[in-house]
């Protein structure tokens, strides 16, 4: 095995080891398990939204949209059809994806800041829907009345209600699931043609890609995720926001992936704790919290566009 | 009924006014820089501000003559520090500083001006209705659409006639050739950006006077400008004006029929043209990207 | 038959006529040049060639099929090739990748698009290497495209052409940019590919084109002005006119 690879299965190991060993490591530093939890399934949104926009190299700002899609379709599941946390899941999934499929298909011509501002006027749709029809998704209070259930395998109920650890290594195994295939995905050729996409568009298709038809099945993948993370994010706080498809949250996202560093594969996780816990901290410090995110956004655009783990690279290089 | 739908009209009509003229400021910025502004409500609510805070010293009258250049100033600062380091890369960068700026704006206004909104008085006679009977149309909404009459026609006439003008048009065709000409681009992209803020000023001066200031009265504007955009045409700003309208107009007349649905359909409307026509009403192939 | 029939092809943009009337074929074996001074729409010419744009009128005919206005990917996928006068590559995918991803967008089966690894298909990475040898670069196959010199990057920008296998062979001015001791390797190179495959050339420097073309194509103000093999190019008046300028012959 070559030094690189080598230098690579520590990284991973250690990745997870720390995800693993987190509800212990945290508490002594002040944290807590639902953060971690949280975290997770906001660096798992973040990292679905860098498949579309590190790799590919697509502008999709209203991702977020597919997010609260994933999130309302899980509670909508649990409070009216059936308490089970699995159909949640596969529900909201399906919600989200779904409906990044269909618009897919209507924007996947456009590029640049026009892709842009379609995604985000879209984005805008379903926000304004939640908002709207109150009677079904409580409106500007939000979906409530519904929770996550605990698991039955057959042989032994896994409490993910009342346990914090419990529901804490239940997130990270789905997690784990959808990293797995988004690895799986990237490593393909077809991981290879979301790059040549993303590095040179008119020579991808002068090599025969399908260039429309490549970005629609990127776009549509990481719709699909978006809704899964969606899901566990009801699950979370057993809460759907409307806020959550506003294209703020998009921007959030993006945020996370860009200081992070977007052209790596873990750096968006990395990018979420450190977003989440510097928001928290704020909002928890002053009432102007929202101008130090601004501040933020900012800051990170103008000096530290690569993220943290493209100036790490950089350090190395 | 017919009461009903005129008073409706006429209602999306002047909102139209309204979105053309924060829309047209937001397509100026667009086209030359390729730059989405994000923070053009946030200049929205500062052009309000302004204009409540200078009134009592200059009157109604000097703050809508005051306001927006004032605005447009702070708006070249921002270009000049914040916008110009990002032109050379990625679109993403520029959306997301953008983006922050906005947040930035709006809390910086609430914590100067706090968070309860502002009372702006305007002179007694525009507060007046035209008449009894067309009561919806108070002196003031006549004058804002007056004002942008006034401000889009000046606009399309800088446009067309002036250096300026001409060389902002040139450069949303072909930047690359306009800069090999020996013009300065970086002074263009400024004084364009100075432009659009100044209509958002404008808009914000406005605004204030109809809908109230607070902080947070930008975003409701900002997504109905987008909409106006795209469905004009990304590139065209004849586009722009004629989008503005015919959302404010087609809102207008929905809330005749189905209020609830009045916002609904813009963005069906904008789904529409997508589907249908997918460059906008007047917009150009090729300007997609 | 010849591989390749070009009837006649006008484009217009607008009122502007960049490509007039043009015929030309190639045949099979054969190393066809197109000269021409700048401007005389050469590169449209190929631009027609490869879909990007579909001429006014006229036909193309390849292999006896008409691919007039076949847009671009479609015509990767009937055999023709291209590259590019501004270096067109990946950067940063490593040289190996993007001679990979040539020869595998050409595959006719694209099974295991989404979840094979990429170093499971042997044949590809195979032929990736082979053609990273061709032009001489295999020595730097791990290394991402822009770490390497404008040099071998044209020689890369040729590997890749040639990874997907091609029916005809689109190179557009190959040695553009390049020093003289970079354009004499660029020559020996289109030397060892000539009669292997079927190969157009634009190129500027007459002589990586007159050495070995077997016919060349004079191209002024958008039509063929002379046509035919390289000693009677050299000959024509007209075209010493036009383009040579009375440099006298090699």
């Amino acid at each position: 095995m070559s030094a690189e690879s080598t230098r690579k299965l520590i990284a991973l190991a250690a990745i997870w080891i720390t995800l693993l060993l987190a509800p212990y490591w945290m508490a002594p530093l002040g944290g807590y398990t639902a953060l971690a939890t949280r975290v997770l399934v906001l660096g798992l949104a973040a990292m679905s939204v860098n498949f579309l926009l590190g790799f590919t190299g697509v502008l999709s700002f209203g991702h977020a949209a597919y997010f609260g899609l994933g999130a309302y379709g899980a509670g909508l599941t649990l409070k009216f059809l059936a308490l089970s946390t699995p159909l949640a899941l596969v529900a909201g999934t399906l919600l989200g994806g779904v409906c990044g499929a269909i618009l897919g298909t209507l924007i996947v011509r456009r590029r640049g800041v026009y892709f842009a501002m379609v995604t985000i006027a879209f984005g805008q749709v379903f926000y304004y829907i939640a908002f709207q029809w109150s009677s079904l998704t409580g409106g500007d209070d939000g979906l409530r009345g519904f929770s996550r259930q605990p698991i039955d395998f057959g042989f032994f109920k896994l409490d993910i209600l009342s346990s914090a650890d419990n529901f804490y290594f239940f997130v990270l195994f789905c997690f784990a699931l959808v990293v797995a295939a988004m690895g799986f995905i990237l490593r393909s050729p077809f991981g290879r043609t979301m790059i040549a996409i993303r590095e040179n568009e008119r020579r991808s298709r002068f090599l025969g890609i399908p260039v429309e038809r490549h970005i629609w099945i990127a776009f549509t993948l990481s719709c699909f995720f978006m809704g899964f993370a969606g899901a566990l994010y009801a699950l979370v706080n057993n809460f759907a926001d409307p806020r959550g498809l506003h294209y703020s949250q998009s921007g959030d996202f993006v945020m996370m992936a860009v200081m992070g560093g977007m052209r790596s594969f873990w750096g968006p996780l990395l990018g979420a704790a450190v977003f989440v816990v510097l928001q928290d901290y704020l909002s928890s410090v002053t009432v102007n919290w929202m101008s130090f995110v601004g501040l933020l956004f900012v800051l990170v655009v103008l000096f530290f566009p690569r993220g943290l783990l493209g100036f790490i690279q950089r350090s190395k290089a | 009924m017919t009461q009903l739908l005129l008073f409706n009209v006429t209602n999306g009509l002047i909102i139209g006014a309204f979105y053309v003229l924060m829309a047209l400021g937001l397509s100026l910025i667009l086209n030359l820089s390729n730059v989405i502004n994000f923070a053009h409500g946030g200049f929205l609510v500062i052009g309000g501000y302004i204009a409540y805070t200078i009134t009592p010293y200059i009157g109604f009258w000097g703050a809508l003559l005051l306001a927006p250049p004032l605005t447009a100033v702070i708006g070249l600062a921002v270009e000049r520090v914040l916008i110009r380091p990002l032109y050379g890369r990625d679109p993403l960068y520029s959306l997301l500083l953008t983006f922050g700026l906005a947040f930035m704006i709006e809390d910086g206004t609430r914590f100067i001006w706090g968070p309860q909104g502002k009372p702006v008085t305007i002179p007694a006679f525009l507060a007046q209705p035209l008449s009894n009977d067309l009561f919806f149309i108070t002196g003031y909404r006549l004058f804002m659409v007056a004002v942008v009459m006034i401000a889009v026609t000046l606009l399309f006439l800088l446009l067309r006639y002036t250096r300026l003008g001409i060389r902002i048009r040139a450069g949303t065709l072909d930047l690359e050739t306009v800069a090999a000409l020996g013009i300065n681009v970086q002074m263009l992209r400024s004084l364009n950006f100075a432009v659009g803020i100044f209509l958002a000023g404008l808009s914000g001066v406005l605004a204030a006077g109809q809908l109230g200031l607070e902080p947070t009265m930008g975003t409701g504007l900002l997504m109905p400008s987008f909409i106006a955009i795209i469905v004009g045409g990304i590139g065209s700003l004849p586009g722009t004006l004629v989008g503005g309208l015919l959302i404010g107009v087609a809102s207008g007349l929905t809330a005749v029929f189905l209020p609830a649905a009045s916002e609904a359909v813009i963005y069906v409307m904008m789904a529409v043209v997508l589907l249908i026509r997918p460059r906008g009403l007047f917009g150009e192939e090729g300007m997609m990207s | 038959m010849n591989v390749l029939e070009i009837n006649n092809v006008t484009k217009r943009f607008g009122n502007l006529v960049a490509v007039r009337d043009v015929s030309l074929s190639v045949a099979k074996g054969e190393l066809c040049a197109i000269i021409g001074p700048n401007g005389a729409g050469k590169t449209t010419f190929f631009n027609l060639l490869t879909g990007q744009h579909a001429p006014t009128s006229g036909r193309i005919v390849f292999d006896g099929r008409d691919i007039t206005g076949t847009p671009p990917h479609g015509i990767a996928h009937l055999g023709i090739a291209r590259s590019f006068q501004r270096t067109s590559i990946f950067p940063t995918l490593s040289l190996l990748d993007n001679v990979w991803l040539a020869a595998f967008a050409r595959q006719p089966s694209w099974r295991g698009l989404a979840w094979r690894r990429t170093d499971r298909y042997p044949e590809l990475a195979e032929r990736a290497m082979a053609m990273l040898d061709e032009v001489g670069l295999a020595g730097k196959a791990g290394e991402p495209a822009r770490a390497i010199s404008h040099g071998e990057q044209r020689q890369l920008e040729l590997a890749i052409a040639l990874a997907a296998t091609p029916r005809l062979l689109l190179l557009d001015e190959p040695a553009a940019g390049l020093s003289p001791d970079e354009t004499q390797k660029m020559v020996a190179l289109v030397r060892r590919l000539k009669g292997r495959y079927n190969i157009i050339l634009i190129e500027h420097k007459i002589d990586v084109v007159m050495s070995r073309s077997d016919r060349i194509a004079v191209m002024h103000f958008g039509g063929v002005i002379a046509e035919g093999p390289p000693a009677e190019i050299q000959r024509n008046a007209e075209v010493r006119r036009a383009y040579l300028g009375g440099i006298a012959p090699p």
